[in-house]
């Protein structure tokens, strides 16, 4: 199958953005909020990595932490790690990283009906990018815009250009976003969201345009959703944020067949139709926890039906769980795993591997 | 195209517009207690003189008929003579006596408003929660609280004896010796000199008229300027690199403008009622005391010229509006639905 094959070639390439102990925190008076904590995860040339997760789970926040469009009171705090393309973004000075933003990372985002310039033409803003990252301007760059959404598929393209966001159909306006974030041809392009705003057959339409932009252009795509079935459509790996932290990292077909973490169960029974007998949809109790305190325990396991007493007590590292051709490639923060020792030599495990991680951070 | 259309549709309308408020100005002066005739022959008339001067003025003539007559008049701009102010002179004149220290006024205190007021907002809302928005807030409250005729007779007395508050600095001689009060000098608006010196005695009643509109469009200059930082697009912009200094000018600046079209139109609307008072206070002989004599006097003609004239440019400050919001806000006139 392909799946396994682009993951034999995916362990051998250089990741092209690589984040590693994400941590990012939202200082206010009355608390900090630690909305990203400690994620890692690589995305590869060409590849897509779906980032799943329940509202507030800190989906969003890892994409500008990323982006580096963090803004007061939050802070991607010292230790993390965000390397694109070789380079260390975190110690970029804001104007540095001006130059990536638009230029070799790309973002798209979640409500196109307001993500555009009101009182700009659409063409403006995409020259703007243009005029930006490339030096293009006047006719050359009216040329490039106009290309640009012929690209994405929205017709009469030279007309279109000199047309202002709200002459332009909710589905049309995503198109031209999307057009705008390929301006200068990034390498990655971090999609917020780009469909839930959208009904579905217009999300269909830009699903499968992203799928297309991709193959021609070699994007990388960080696809953020909380959608299981576009993830299913769209990624070619999957990572399930839970209050701040990547609980469960997997191909998406391994996570779809084998979901390991309860969480990840628990989202994929309450997909409706995933149960056909049963009389109520299932959901997950309760809601995500607001982490405003530095995880000793299990963030989940107030609302997990496998919990047990050293949930409580023990946090969770990420560990390889072992099932068949893929083992190495798929992960998750449970105490359950790994599977083949008793669970009290697991929880050690667990143990084990936060000191050592502390130590790693000292 | 149709943004076009729509500015041509508002400009007609405004016709209608001319039409209902001369209409109810003529039924407010003729029905109300206004006796010219009286104001004319004062207190002790003999009725024989009174009847006479009375059908001289028209004013035994049917209603319809002279409201006709009225109308028509001032449709054709034949704005005819005042009956009691000045007897005998032409409303014109008058008019082209009184208003240029109006329009002088209402100048300088709509740019008060516009160069100090929206470039504080503006600077508040961008540096949201600092101390100099803080500091910009209050001050924007504290000139919107203080009434105008209050103000103004504070100022007048402040400056007519500031050596004694400023440590000897005297305003009535400082650069060019004035008055605090009195109608500023307009002849000579061309040489520096003149210039100079009319606006010196313009600034006090410029500051008072226009430091209510400053404050208030401070604070809606910092609010619609907090509303455009924290929309989508400007979060798309960031992302596509836009650098600070265009994120501002671009793309906040012009949205944020759009909110406060109506609110500076609507001050220069309060201009015109509200120079009555502050002319008043600092002497200076403009339109707005000419209208208040006028219908002390029971000055027919006067009033209803004067009153046809500030709805001439009621209707055209709107037209303006509409023109500045065309030109601005592309989604103007659009009927397709959002």
């Amino acid at each position: 199958m392909a799946q396994q094959e682009s993951a034999r070639v995916r362990a051998e390439e250089e990741p092209l953005l690589s984040v590693e102990n994400l941590q990012t925190a939202f200082f206010t008076d009355k608390e900090t909020i630690r909305a990203v904590d400690g994620v890692s995860f690589d995305i590869r040339r060409g590849e897509t990595v779906g980032i799943v997760g329940e509202s507030g789970s800190g989906k969003s926040v890892t994409a500008r932490s990323i982006m580096g469009l963090v803004d007061s009171p939050g802070r991607v705090l010292d230790g993390s790690s965000i390397r694109f393309d070789g380079e260390e973004l975190t110690d970029k000075t804001e104007e540095q990283y001006r130059g990536i933003r638009g230029g070799e990372i790309a973002m798209v985002f979640q409500d196109p009906l307001t993500s555009l310039n009101p009182v700009y033409t659409v063409g403006n803003q995409i020259k703007e990018a243009l005029r930006l990252h490339q030096g293009l301007r006047g006719a050359a760059a009216t040329e490039e815009a106009i290309e640009l959404l012929e690209a994405v598929g929205i017709p009469d393209a030279s007309r279109r250009v000199t047309e202002y966001p709200h002459e332009f159909s909710g589905g049309m306006r995503q198109r031209a976003v999307i057009a705008m974030a390929l301006a200068c041809d990034p390498e990655l392009l971090i999609c917020d969201e780009p469909t839930t705003a959208l009904d579905v057959t217009i999300q269909a339409q830009i699903l499968e345009l992203l799928d297309e932009l991709q193959e021609e252009r070699g994007l990388a795509i960080m696809f953020i959703t909380h959608d299981m079935g576009v993830i299913a459509e769209v990624s070619d790996r999957v990572n399930v944020m839970y209050a701040g932290e990547i609980v469960e990292s997997a191909p998406v077909e391994e996570l779809f067949e084998n979901p390991r973490h309860p969480y990840t169960q628990g989202l994929l029974r309450s997909i409706p139709g995933n149960q056909p007998g049963s009389e109520r949809l299932e959901t997950i109790e309760g809601d995500v926890p607001t982490p405003n305190e530095p995880a000793t325990y299990c963030r989940f396991e107030p609302r997990c039906p496998k919990a047990f007493e050293e949930c409580t007590r023990v946090h969770p590292a990420s560990v390889e769980v072992n099932t068949g051709v893929d083992a190495e490639d798929h992960s998750a923060a449970c105490l359950l795993y790994p599977e083949d020792v008793s669970q009290a030599e697991a929880v050690e495990l667990h143990e084990q591997r936060n000191s050592e991680r502390e130590v790693s951070e000292r | 195209m149709s943004r076009w259309r729509y500015f041509a549709k508002r400009v007609l309308l405004s016709v209608p517009v001319l039409v209902f408020g001369a209409s109810i100005t003529f039924v407010v002066i003729r029905a109300g207690p206004l006796d010219p005739v009286s104001a004319i022959l004062g207190p002790q008339g003999d009725p024989q003189a009174y009847n006479t001067i009375k059908r001289q003025l028209g004013l035994n003539q049917p209603l319809w008929q002279q409201y006709v007559d009225y109308m028509v008049n001032l449709f054709t701009l034949n704005l005819g003579q005042s009956w009691v102010q000045q007897p005998d002179t032409s409303v014109y004149s008058l008019v082209l006596t009184y208003a240029p220290r109006t329009i002088w006024l209402g100048f300088w205190s709509v740019l008060i408003a516009l160069f100090i007021g929206i470039p504080l907002g503006f600077y508040a809302g961008l540096n949201p929660n600092t101390l100099s928005d803080y500091t910009a807030s209050f001050g924007g409250i504290v000139w919107r609280a203080m009434p105008n005729f209050w103000l103004a007779v504070i100022l007048m007395s402040v400056l007519s004896q500031s050596e004694k508050f400023f440590f000897g600095f005297d305003w009535q001689s400082w650069a060019y010796a004035t008055n605090v009060t009195g109608p500023p000098p307009l002849d000579n608006l061309t040489s520096f000199d003149g210039f100079m010196r009319a606006l010196k005695k313009i600034a006090p009643a410029a500051l008072v008229l226009g430091s209510a509109s400053m404050g208030n469009e401070m604070r809606i200059g910092r609010t619609a300027v907090l509303e455009t930082v924290n929309s989508n697009f400007i979060e798309t912009a960031k992302a596509k690199g836009v650098p600070p200094r265009s994120l501002v000018w671009k793309h906040i600046f012009r949205n944020a403008l759009i909110p406060l079209v109506p609110i500076i139109t609507g001050e220069a609307f309060i201009l015109i009622g509200g120079s009555v008072l502050v002319e008043t206070v600092f002497d200076i002989s403009g339109i707005g005391y000419l209208f208040f004599q006028a219908v002390k006097n029971g000055d027919m003609p006067l009033v209803g010229s004067l009153m046809f004239i500030f709805i001439l440019l009621v209707v055209l400050i709107n037209i303006v509006q509409d023109f500045l919001y065309t030109i601005i806000d592309p989604r103007v006139g659009y009927e397709g639905g959002a």
